[in-house]
């Protein structure tokens, strides 16, 4: 999956950002696998 | 301003932020300053009309990244440092009356890409030591903001409660042919299966043998990975699901939405070797004893550091899975 990220910076100079994603239900992305503990 | 103290009878900074006094407390729904700003509305922390996730300096923090050095300068015994850290707020969604067990697990898998990202940013800081993602949940814990949120602390030290942790899976490495300890744990929890609330495809939830609350909860990664950024995309995926599940059967355990103080433990950040010693996990711990009655930190407890528990997590464990069970058959599958 992916997403965005959007920078601000308030008048106190204290950041914010602001994330925004391709997909929001599961299902849409494509998997790998992992080994098994 | 903020500053760190050093308690040389326990061993531990205690950090200190005066102003945090003056935070905002309990405000009414339309003031909540976590939610976007709406037109014609007040300017909250947000200058959107709508968003997905949003992180942001925490307005009255902890820990700054440019502390000064502090005015106080302690003692020889008892040393001071600049309380240099961030502290990060969390917004789990722009949706004020959600909570991230009502989120569905496609926002909560991108929450985990989020706590990831955080992650990875903060502690490639070189002043940050440790990475630490929490939630404080309801009242009962303490929170000043309903809107659903966490917050990411980047502490310029290992904390008490990780670093005891820490040490213990390095000892227990040593002295048992480099064996992860929480590994071990977790087999114990497969084989006895009594305290195991259940099993997802990369991650389980239990109660451990020594559960200090009646109702804590750790979720354990099952493969030995340090910290959430090893976690592959399946892996990720059964974190949000199992997240939802766990949560929706907390809520379903006494009626309402349960109280919680939830905390990811993972590697530090301070450049050391935490392969084998550290494995990512998620504790969860409700106050709650029964729908009315907490469970306090007393006089053993706070001032001894010995707790004393009146339910066991046998008993306990089959109350939750029940509750969990429920909550999932009421979901339906997925």
């Amino acid at each position: 999956m992916t997403f965005d990220t959007e920078y601000l910076t308030k008048e106190d100079g204290r950041y914010i950002i602001l994330y925004t994603f391709d997909n929001d239900e599961p299902g849409e992305e494509s998997d790998k696998e992992e080994p098994e503990a | 301003m903020n500053q760190l103290r050093w308690d040389p009878v326990l061993e531990e900074w205690v950090a200190y932020a005066a102003h945090r006094q003056d935070r905002t407390f309990l405000p009414p729904a339309e003031y909540c300053p976590l939610c976007p700003t709406r037109p014609g509305g007040f300017p909250t922390e947000v200058p959107r009309e709508r968003y997905e996730i949003a992180v942001f300096e925490n307005k009255f923090p902890s820990f700054t990244r440019d502390a000064p050095e502090p005015e106080e300068g302690g003692g020889p015994l008892t040393p001071t440092r600049p309380g240099r850290g961030v502290c990060e707020v969390v917004c789990y969604t722009d949706d004020h009356e959600a909570t991230l067990a009502t989120l569905t697990e496609g926002r909560i898998r991108n929450l985990v890409e989020v706590w990831a990202d955080r992650y990875a940013a903060l502690g490639s800081l070189d002043f940050v030591d440790y990475v630490f993602v929490f939630e404080n949940k309801g009242e009962a814990i303490g929170v000043t903001l309903h809107h659903p949120h966490g917050q990411i602390y980047g502490y310029p030290f290992i904390p008490p409660r990780p670093k005891k942790e820490l040490d213990s899976a390095r000892s227990y490495r040593k002295t048992n042919e480099g064996r992860c300890l929480h590994c071990d744990l977790l087999a114990g929890e497969h084989e006895d299966g009594r305290r195991v609330i259940f099993k997802g495809d990369h991650f389980t939830a239990f109660i451990p043998f020594y559960a200090r609350y009646p109702y804590e909860v750790h979720l354990y990664a099952r493969r030995c990975i340090p910290s959430i950024t090893d976690l592959g995309n399946g892996e990720r995926r059964d974190l949000a699901r199992t997240l939802k599940r766990l949560l929706t059967g907390y809520d379903r355990l006494f009626g309402f939405s349960l109280p919680y103080v939830m905390v990811m433990h993972q590697s530090p950040t301070d450049g050391g070797d935490y392969a084998g010693t550290a494995h990512f996990h998620i504790e969860f711990y409700p106050p709650n004893r029964t729908a009315r009655k907490l469970k306090y930190l007393a006089g053993s407890e706070a001032g001894a550091g010995a707790f004393v528990m009146d339910a066991l997590p046998e008993q306990t464990a089959e109350t939750l899975r029940a509750a969990v069970e429920e909550a999932q058959s009421l979901r339906g599958p997925g």
